[in-house]
């Protein structure tokens, strides 16, 4: 094989299984891309090179002597650091948790490990997953491979831009307001957030107990139908997470979509979108109309309290669980991020619990309202144009809040509604930054998801288009 | 000019909560919580006695595509 590191995840993994690549030469790829290009881009925290090199030495032993070595066998990964592992540091991007050694290890680093997947270490993100542009204060910026001035999205900024820049096959990453789908969409990857409870959160870092997800930035929706069959599941370990039993998501991936139904939501999701965006996302919805989709528009009127609701929930946890270091060691977090957590403890308690008993009734509503008679909601992943780092850095000109914010406009919504939502790149704005097409189903829906995004993925190339870096 | 709402809220948020407004950028954040309070007004009366938060997972589970 020509060039490794163009492969996606199971595309890696399939050749490893069928021995016509070893585990050994998949690493090295990854690292000689990694040694050439994370210095402009600033994506791993923590590189276990010679672990990785181990592990993958052990996975051709192993298939050598003719042990099955699972589904991701021999493909190496890298994580958000806030992923816990006994005995090694999770930094959270934080200066807090610089230190900070793991006393447990999390349930789908556990269940990637039993798959043979080859975690090489951690990756940059923002810190404590607390904003949407991937701006880091304590370890540095990340850098979009697609121009180096702009933001990768965040806050899972190190998986967006190393899958993107073909630094590793995988990697988790967090959402609790767009953090898997923001960058998957900034950096032209594919990103998936599950059902609220599909994932178990056991061993991963808190930000908003209520609206966390887990789940993979990949190359297609192959690749992240894999990744979720095989770390989806209820955990003994996370009360929350649901007994739905974890279907084969890999064999939904038919390609035909004919008769599939799409909405398209006539207000909020496009209320201020970019021509460029707009542009991407339409031509993406004729894609899905030519594979046999109808697309419809329809009315959204819940969406204004959906947005106000989930702003109150994150804001009030993120207060909660951060109030011992706000007083302890407010100096620690960066300007933006401990201006933002003190707004949360001015929230009073009645408008939390306001927010959290709503949910239920807003989810019938919106389901009633966009989704009976459709499959799936369309909408753009981000409905402005990328910025730049320094048109998002609010530690430098706090007036840049608005612009910021913008940026997670329409897919927080979705972590509110706990619906199963993918990002997947459907094109390119006119400065040369990815665009993302975000696809949303009912709960559980992962399978109608995963189809319709493979569906469009068969039909483009955007997701196999490399950044020249 | 700060809005008027800044001084009590921060008064408020250190005696009940024990933290102090860290920055310039925290003021700047309280004075925009004058549009979060605008939209909860809007939203009132529409919370009835019945709503708990565990009706969320209950959602979860009815909203689910027929026949899964």
């Amino acid at each position: 094989m020509s060039d490794l590191a163009e492969l996606s995840m199971t595309e890696a993994a399939d050749a490893f299984a069928r021995g016509e690549v070893k585990a050994e030469a998949l690493v090295r790829a990854c690292l000689a891309r990694i040694d050439a290009h994370n210095p402009k881009l600033n994506v791993t925290i923590r590189l276990d090179r010679e672990a990785a090199l181990d592990a993958a030495s052990a996975a051709d032993h192993a298939r050598a002597i003719g042990i099955n070595a699972g589904k991701l066998g021999g493909v190496p990964m890298m994580h958000k650091d806030m992923y816990y592992r006994r005995g090694k540091v999770s930094t959270c991007g934080s200066k807090i948790r610089k230190d900070f050694v793991a006393d447990k290890t999390a349930t789908v680093l556990l269940k990637l490990d039993a798959a043979g997947a080859i975690d090489m270490g951690t990756l940059n993100m923002a810190e404590f997953a607390q904003n949407p542009t991937g701006h880091n204060a304590h370890y540095g910026h990340c850098h979009n491979p697609w121009n180096l001035d702009y933001c990768t999205g965040g806050s899972s900024s190190g998986s967006g831009a190393g899958v993107a820049g073909r630094l590793f096959y995988a990697a988790l990453g967090s959402d609790t307001g767009g953090s898997i789908r923001l960058p998957a969409s900034i950096c032209g990857v594919t990103g998936l957030k599950a059902t609220q409870t599909r994932v178990s959160r056991h061993g991963v870092m808190p930000l908003s107990f209520s609206a966390d997800n887990v789940g993979p930035l990949v190359r297609t929706a192959k690749d992240a139908a894999r990744f979720l069959a095989i770390t989806a599941g209820q955990d003994p370990n996370d009360a929350t997470s649901a007994p739905e039993p974890v279907p084969d998501y890999e064999a939904a991936l038919t390609g035909d979509i004919r008769g599939m139904r799409i909405a398209v939501c006539s207000t909020w999701f496009l209320d201020g979108a970019d021509a460029p965006v707009l542009a991407a996302f339409e031509a993406a919805l004729q894609v899905l109309k030519d594979r046999g989709a109808t697309v419809d528009y329809v009315a959204a009127p819940s969406m204004p309290a959906i947005a106000t609701y989930v702003s109150v929930i994150s804001r009030v946890e993120g207060a909660a669980i951060h109030a011992n270091w706000m007083r302890e060691y407010p100096q620690d977090y960066a300007i933006h991020l401990n201006a933002r957590l003190y707004g949360g403890y001015a929230i009073p308690g009645h408008y939390y619990v306001e927010s959290l008993a709503r949910r239920g009734p807003l989810l019938k509503q919106f389901v009633a309202e966009t989704l009976t008679g459709y499959d799936l909601v369309a909408t753009p992943a981000v409905k402005t144009r990328v910025p730049t780092l320094a048109e998002t850095d609010i530690d430098e000109n706090p007036a840049n809040w608005a612009r910021f914010m913008a940026v997670s406009a329409n897919t927080r919504p979705f972590n509110y509604l706990g619906l199963p939502t993918i990002s997947i790149p459907c094109g390119f704005d006119d400065r040369g930054l990815p665009v993302g097409l975000q696809l949303a189903g009912r709960p559980f829906a992962e399978s109608t998801v995963l189809k319709a995004a493979d569906a469009y993925q068969r039909a483009t190339d955007w997701h196999r288009r490399s950044p020249l870096m | 000019m700060e809005p008027d709402l800044v001084p009590p809220t921060t008064e408020a948020i250190r005696r009940w909560s024990g933290v102090e407004c860290p920055n310039a950028a925290a003021r700047l954040g309280l004075a925009d919580m004058a549009g979060l309070i605008a939209d909860m007004e809007k939203l009132r009366g529409t919370m009835v006695f019945e709503d708990e938060p565990a009706s969320f997972e209950l959602a979860l589970r009815q909203c689910k595509e027929a026949g899964k």
